[in-house]
């Protein structure tokens, strides 16, 4: 059958380039692997050569599908499975790049087409030697991701899912693809999650990915370096990689927390989601990793792990992988996953480039050089591995509570029937119970373990100075604590070691690097990470509600379920408490598909009763008939906190306009201005008659006529309200439009204009009036300031130790010294 | 014996540690007639909305109670009961997982994570028109 107006030739040409991406990436990596073991340099030459050409068609090739993707997303061809699935008519075209990473197969797309940018940039830059081993690596790790991409069967095992799919082919039973012109149904498509439509969601994934794929490049360096057994030279090129990439990725974890807070309703910026987790894991070890790298630079030492972090690294972010894409999570994560039956063929990669590394590493471990001397107790290098250390175990944790839910998956394997684990009953504190003492531990060591030098250390200096810092650490905290009432055990640790953290690291930048900016990366991470945590304590512990319901229910003796009433009744028009707060839902306005619910606050002075501050906030939801009803919170920033709101229920309003008033229950009146209507709740006063040149409700056109009366509508308690019924004439023929004003209950409309006695008939009909309101929840987020400032001074932290490397190795080649030291 | 090698020991010693620990940590999906729940210990129960029986929710009167009956995966039913607003959709809900403990006959839940596939993927194809069409034709 030949079906009409489908468009098949991008699919075909996208298919086509997803093979040649998958063949290129194979091809290229047989040719780098070749290069390498080759111990002929004419033969290295022309087979680098050859991979370099190679690359550059499957580089083509990425583009290409990356091209063909957008335009069937940009061109609306919803034949093409996943534009129908990820977006439709309405998207608007700063979204349209998010369509991409909505689904499973433009994630893996992403990815890919990092890794091929800094595949570029490593051909560049790696230089002769290590340029074939760390691209064969990469080119491996390439075919594996393309072949995500393939959605080829081979015999009955499907490998991949290709983007390029017919919708047709996708919903096979659907009866309608029987039809020739089933393309004239299919008007619009599924749409976007209404989630991921938001800014946050348009940087974040693409900052996310190329934080994970920058991991690859410290693994591919471990890998060639085991492999061509030369254990030390390749830690001079991985420094500034694995410094961008723990900047990358630590930007985009965060970034993934900022927009959970300001459009999720879960109340925060970090939930322990095993989405979140995931993604956090590979950054700890990371972050290790650049740790021991420095220690070995400037001491010999913690070379092994070093190795051992990078590897893992990487490992860990493809284990993380294969948590969130496989949909074994299943219960445990509010995240949706898309199960693609791909989980098998995730494990198979995860095992096939984990074993090796694992043996790689195993057989060389006792020949990569270890100092015979032991560090010193009282030396920087033998702090960092502490350190390393700490965040390991802080990285096992969290993955191994991660992993709950594999594990019913491994003992179903093994015949165990019903396993049931789940996830903790309250992951946050349990989390925290672990997280908390090792957060203490990492910003006291990240203080002191500066001010010892590498090798050796005076320690009479180093006792006085934190002997000093102790001191006013001690003074500041309990300070902050008394105004802040944080004598909390566990909060109090938390804060004196994060005012330590600041106050050492502050001190270090001050005194000891006498303020020089451009060398004091380490000083300006570890303070920023101070800064961080105590942001973390203040809008965790500090966090409060302040709609608590009081309506109908009588707390009595059991104060203690005041926790249970956290959503708030907000009739319209009632003034509420709320903390220092009156607030008031003032009505709803739409502008599709968004509802606002505006509502406002009043801050009142206790003692005079004066309002001295209002603002309002528009805590909107989605009504998308496809996906039901999404809340989106709205958020006042003061400096020193937030107010941040959301709407939990909202009454049903889809039907009220399909509410249709029977002609017989009108009532007709013929009044003229100045006179009144009673109507059984309220009188209503004709204000004035006008003609009106621009309406939202009428699409006027030239000739048209349109009249208003001016309503003023005075309920029994005094409220006021004003409406306008319109008549209005078009082409000679004319029409009234109603005005509603469904919290009384009223239909207006302007029926007929007598304009020899100045007189208009309006006629009203009284219908069942609708109760608006709104449930609401309403949160005050202390120094949460604190947290995105933490975070801003740690990846600025990374940055200028990178500017720094760059700097050295710029000024050292160009006076042609040779490079000893970085 | 080398630092590391005490270093390395003891943060073998902290992730056995942790490993032990977490046999108190993990909680478990039961019924609601298993033995954990009827003890009236805190657990989690997968299920389905009973869409027959009644859902009470009146924001007016309490914003914060709403109930309903849920089917476990063996087939038992229970009213739950949540302390908080009613999920938008719950109707539409697939599958609900509650957090939470039985008291008396009804099982309170503080946490309901719904998945709702509609939300994120419509596996239904929608279009516009098509059953008037293939009506007149028939």
């Amino acid at each position: 059958m030949i079906f009409e107006n489908e468009f098949t030739l991008p699919g075909i040409a996208g298919q086509l380039c997803v093979i040649t991406a998958f063949a290129g990436s194979l091809v290229s990596a047989v040719a780098y692997f070749i290069s390498t073991q080759s111990k002929d340099e004419t033969v290295q030459l022309s087979w680098k050569k050859f991979a370099r050409l190679v690359y550059a068609i499957h580089a083509i090739a990425i583009a290409g599908i990356v091209g063909i993707l957008y335009y069937i997303i940009h061109e609306h061809r919803f034949e093409y499975n996943y534009a129908w699935e990820h977006s439709n008519l309405q998207l608007p075209y700063k979204y349209l790049l998010a369509c991409f990473w909505e689904g499973q197969e433009g994630s893996f797309l992403l990815w890919m087409w990092w890794n091929m940018v800094l595949g570029f940039v490593l051909m560049l830059r790696a230089g002769h030697k290590w340029e074939a081993p760390v691209l064969t690596i990469f080119m491996v790790v390439q075919a594996f991701l393309a072949s995500m991409l393939l959605g080829i069967y081979f015999g009955d095992y499907k490998v991949g899912s290709t983007p390029f799919n017919l919708l047709r082919n996708v919903m096979v039973e659907a009866p309608i693809f029987q039809r020739a012109d089933y393309l004239s149904f299919i008007k619009d498509g599924n749409g976007l999650n209404p989630l991921l439509q938001n800014y946050w969601m348009v940087i974040h994934p693409p900052i996310l990915f190329l934080g994970f794929a920058s991991t690859l490049v410290p693994f591919a360096y471990a890998m060639a370096a085991l492999w061509k057994k030369n254990f030390t030279e390749w830690l001079k090129p991985v420094l500034p990689w694995s410094l961008f990439s723990g900047a990358v990725l630590g930007t985009g974890i965060m970034m993934g927390g900022a927009w959970a807070y300001e459009s999720l309703t879960f109340g925060g910026y970090w939930a322990w989601d095993p989405v979140e987790n995931a993604s956090l894991v590979p950054w700890l070890i990371l972050v290790a990793g650049i740790h021991t790298l420095l220690a070995f630079k400037k001491s010999g030492h913690s070379l092994r792990s070093t190795f051992l972090f990078f590897i893992l690294t990487f490992v860990l972010v493809l284990y993380s992988t294969f948590l969130t894409r496989s949909g074994i999570l299943g219960n445990s994560s509010v995240h949706a996953f898309t199960d693609l039956g791909m989980s098998g063929q995730l494990v198979f990669y995860l095992a096939a480039l984990t074993i090796p590394a694992i043996i790689l590493l195993a057989i060389n471990w006792k020949k990569i050089p270890s100092p015979q001397t032991e560090e010193a107790l009282a030396s920087r290098e033998f702090w960092i591995f502490i350190g390393a250390g700490i965040l390991f175990i802080s990285a096992f944790q969290i993955m191994l509570y991660t992993s709950i839910p594999v594990y019913n998956t491994i003992m179903e394997a093994f015949g165990f029937k019903n396993a049931n684990l789940a996830p903790p009953v309250d992951p946050k504190s349990t989390y925290n119970a672990y997280q908390l003492p090792i957060g203490v531990l990492i910003l006291i060591l990240s203080s002191f373990a500066l001010y010892l030098k590498f090798k050796k250390s005076d320690m009479k200096i180093f006792w006085r100075r934190m002997i000093f810092i102790t001191v006013i650490s001690s003074i500041l905290a309990t300070t902050i604590a008394w105004f802040g009432d944080l004598f909390f055990p566990t909060w109090f640790a938390l804060l004196f070691a994060s005012v330590f953290s600041i106050t050492a690291n502050l001190y270090y930048f001050i005194i000891v690097l006498s303020g020089k900016l451009r060398i004091s990366g380490p000083a300006l991470a570890h303070f920023g990470f101070g800064v961080f945590l105590i942001g973390v304590l203040l809008s965790s512990a500090k966090q409060h509600t302040i709609s608590f319901n009081y309506r109908g229910i009588d707390f009595g003796q059991k104060m203690s379920e005041k926790d249970l009433h956290e959503n708030q009744y907000m009739p319209r028009g009632s003034r509420e408490n709320m903390g220092e707060y009156a607030v008031t839902y003032m009505g709803d306005s739409t502008s599709e598909p968004n509802h606002y619910y505006n509502v406002r606050f009043e801050r009142i002075d206790s003692s005079t009763k004066q309002v001295i501050e209002s603002f309002v906030l528009h805590p909107n939801a989605q009504i998308n008939p496809k996906m039901g009803l999404i809340a989106n919170p709205d958020t006042k920033h003061y400096l020193t906190h937030d107010i941040y709101t959301h709407v939990t229920t909202v009454p049903d309003k889809t039907d009220e306009d399909a509410q249709q008033v029977a002609a017989d229950s009108f009532k007709e009146h013929i009044i003229s201005k100045g006179d009144t209507i009673f109507t059984s709740n309220s009188f209503v006063i004709l204000e004035n008659i006008e003609k009106v040149e621009k309406s939202n409700r009428v699409n006027l056109e030239a000739g048209d006529l349109l009249v208003g009366a001016k309503l003023s509508i005075e309920t029994m308690d005094g409220k006021k309200i004003s409406a306008e019924p319109l008549y209005y004439i078009h082409n000679g023929v004319a029409e009234p439009i109603e005005e509603r004003i469904s919290e009384l209950g009223l239909v207006f409309h302007l029926s007929k204009i007598i304009p020899d006695d100045s007189k208009v008939q309006i006629d009203v009909a009284e219908i069942k009036p609708e109760k608006d309101y709104i449930v609401m929840k309403a949160i005050v987020f202390p120094g949460i300031n604190l947290v995105w400032l933490g975070v801003i001074l740690t990846v600025s932290g990374f940055v200028v130790s990178l500017i720094r490397v760059f700097r050295r190795r710029n000024s050292i080649s160009s006076i042609q010294v040779s490079v000893g030291e970085v | 014996m080398k630092k590391v090698h005490i270093v390395g020991l003891g943060m073998i010693a902290v992730a056995i540690g942790i490993i032990v620990s977490m046999a108190s940590d993990y909680s478990t999906y039961e019924t609601f007639t298993s033995e954990k729940v009827k003890a009236g210990r805190e657990c989690q129960v997968v299920g389905t909305l009973v869409k027959e029986k009644p859902m009470e929710y009146d924001a007016a009167k309490d914003a914060n109670y709403f109930s309903f009956y849920m089917k476990d995966k063996s087939g038992n039913e229970s009213k739950v009961i949540f302390h908080g607003s009613k999920p938008q959709d719950f109707d539409r809900s697939e599958s609900i997982v509650l957090t939470g403990k039985l008291n008396g006959d009804a099982f309170e839940a503080n946490h309901i994570l719904m998945k709702c596939p509609s939300k994120y993927k419509n596996d239904k194809l929608d279009i516009n028109g098509y059953q008037e069409v293939s009506a007149t034709k028939s």
